[in-house]
C-alpha cells in the first residue's frame, strides 16, 4: 500500500469515532506520521517515555509488561487498533510497558505536540479526542469484568470466534498470556475451534 | 462543598468562576442513607455523581458473589461509567455503604455545558483519560504484584478505607479470597508494632 493508500485507512479508522469530513481529515493529516517495523522490533522499549498515540495500519503490535512470572500481554493490537503505553504517555514518566511487533508493522503516529495542537486549533479535535479516549475506557473496563466474570473457556472460545485470524497470527503462548489462560489449557482448548 | 469539587476539578483544568457556576446551576444535591443503589444491572445509566461525604462501591454480579470493581469516597466520582459513556444498559450496580451526598450531573446537561464552555469539554476529556488510566494501573498492579504486595500496597496508600470498607468488601475489590485477607491482616498490625518505635 502506498501513503496516500495508508492516510485513506487512517481517515476510514477515524470516522469510526466521530462524524469527521473530509476537510477536517485534510486539516489533522499534516500532523500524521507514518512509522514502519521489521517484525519483532520494539516501538518502545521499557524505561522509555511514550510520545505518540498509534493506531496499526498493517500488522500487530503487541503491549506487554515484564511479571516476576514472565511478561504477560496486556494488548494484541491490529489494523484499525489504537495502541499506546498511556500511564507513560499522560503522565511523561518512563515506560513500564514494552511496545513490540509481531508482524512487520506500519502504524500512523500522532505526537503528542501535534495531538496538543489539532484539540487547540482545529474545531472538532477535542470532541474526538474524547470520543477516542471514552472508547478505549470502554474496551478496558469490558474486557477487565471479562476476565472476572466469565470462565476460561467462554473466555477462549469467545476470543477465538471474534478474532479467528489470531491463531495464524500470533504464536500460542502469547494469546494465551493474553486470554490470561495457562499455555496447557490453552492447548487443550483448541481443539474446541478446529472442530469448527 | 464547592470547594472539593473546585479541587478535584482543578486537577485536570482551571475553571473559571463563570465555568464553576454554569456547572454548579445544572448540578442536583442528592443523599442518600447507606446500602441504596443509585443504579440496577440493566439501567442506563444517565448520571455522573461526584461524592461530597460518604462511601459508595460499585460491583455485578458473578454467581451469587458480588464482585467489587470500585470503592469511592469524599472527593471521587462515581457512576456506571461504561453504561453512563455508551448509552448501553449498565452491567454494573452502584450502592452506597454509607449515607452519602452526591453531586450529580446529568448526561444531556454535561452535553449541554460542552457547547457554552469548552473547556468543559477538555475537562471531561481528562477526566475521562484519568479514569483510563487508573484502570491500567489497576491491572498493572496485578500482573505485577503478587496477592500478599497488592494487598500491602493497597492498604499502605488507603488507611481510611481500611477502616470504613467492610473487609469483605475490601478482599473482593482486591480480588483476594476472604481467608487469604484475615491472614493477611496480620501484617498490617506487625508493621504497626515495627515503626511505632521508631517515631
Amino acid at each position: 500500500m502506498d501513503t496516500r493508500g495508508y492516510f485513506e485507512h487512517t481517515f476510514i479508522y477515524l470516522k469510526r469515532f466521530m462524524d469527521l469530513g473530509r476537510n477536517d481529515f485534510d486539516l489533522i493529516m499534516p500532523l500524521l506520521e507514518l512509522r514502519t517495523y521489521d517484525k519483532k522490533t520494539f516501538v518502545l522499549q521499557q524505561g522509555e517515555v511514550d510520545h505518540h498515540l498509534n493506531i496499526v495500519l498493517k500488522g500487530i503490535v503487541r503491549k506487554y509488561v515484564i511479571a516476576p512470572k514472565g511478561e504477560v500481554t496486556i494488548q494484541l493490537a491490529t489494523e484499525g487498533h489504537l495502541v499506546q503505553s498511556e500511564i507513560s504517555y499522560h503522565k511523561l514518566i518512563p515506560s513500564d510497558i514494552i511496545l513490540e511487533t509481531l508482524e512487520s508493522t506500519v502504524l500512523v503516529s500522532l505526537h503528542r505536540n501535534n495531538i496538543n495542537y489539532a484539540v487547540e486549533h482545529f474545531p472538532g479535535a477535542e470532541q474526538l479526542a474524547r470520543t477516542i479516549v471514552t472508547q478505549m475506557f470502554i474496551k478496558k473496563d469490558n474486557r477487565y469484568r471479562e476476565q472476572l466474570n466469565i470462565s476460561t473457556r467462554e473466555r477462549f472460545l469467545r476470543y477465538l470466534n471474534n478474532h479467528p485470524h489470531m491463531l495464524q497470527r500470533v504464536p500460542q503462548k502469547i494469546l494465551a498470556s493474553y486470554l490470561n489462560i495457562k499455555p496447557e489449557t490453552f492447548s487443550r482448548l483448541k481443539h474446541l475451534v478446529k472442530r469448527k | 462543598m464547592v470547594t472539593l469539587l473546585r479541587k478535584y476539578l482543578g486537577q485536570f483544568v482551571d475553571l473559571s468562576d463563570e465555568e464553576l457556576g454554569g456547572l454548579m446551576n445544572e448540578i442536583e444535591v442528592t443523599s442518600y442513607d447507606k446500602k441504596v443503589r443509585l443504579i440496577e444491572v440493566g439501567d442506563v445509566e444517565q448520571y455522573l455523581h461526584f461524592i461530597v461525604k460518604g462511601l459508595a462501591r460499585k460491583y455485578f454480579y458473578k454467581g451469587k458473589d458480588e464482585v467489587i470493581t470500585q470503592l469511592a469516597r469524599e472527593g471521587e466520582l462515581i457512576c456506571s461509567s461504561v453504561s453512563f459513556f455508551s448509552g448501553k444498559p449498565s452491567g454494573y450496580i452502584v450502592e452506597t455503604i454509607e449515607p452519602t451526598t452526591f453531586y450529580s450531573l446529568q448526561k444531556e446537561k454535561l452535553e449541554q455545558l460542552y457547547v457554552r464552555f469548552p473547556n468543559l469539554e477538555k475537562m471531561s476529556r481528562l477526566i475521562i483519560t484519568e479514569l483510563f488510566l487508573q484502570k491500567e494501573h489497576w491491572e498493572l498492579e496485578r500482573i505485577r504484584y503478587s496477592t500478599k504486595e497488592r494487598f500491602l500496597r493497597f492498604m499502605e496508600g488507603n488507611p481510611d478505607l481500611f477502616q470504613r470498607v467492610p473487609q469483605k468488601f475490601l478482599a473482593s475489590y482486591l480480588n483476594i479470597k476472604p481467608e487469604t485477607f484475615s491472614r493477611l491482616k496480620h501484617l498490617l498490625r506487625n508493621k504497626k508494632g515495627e515503626t511505632t518505635p521508631a517515631k
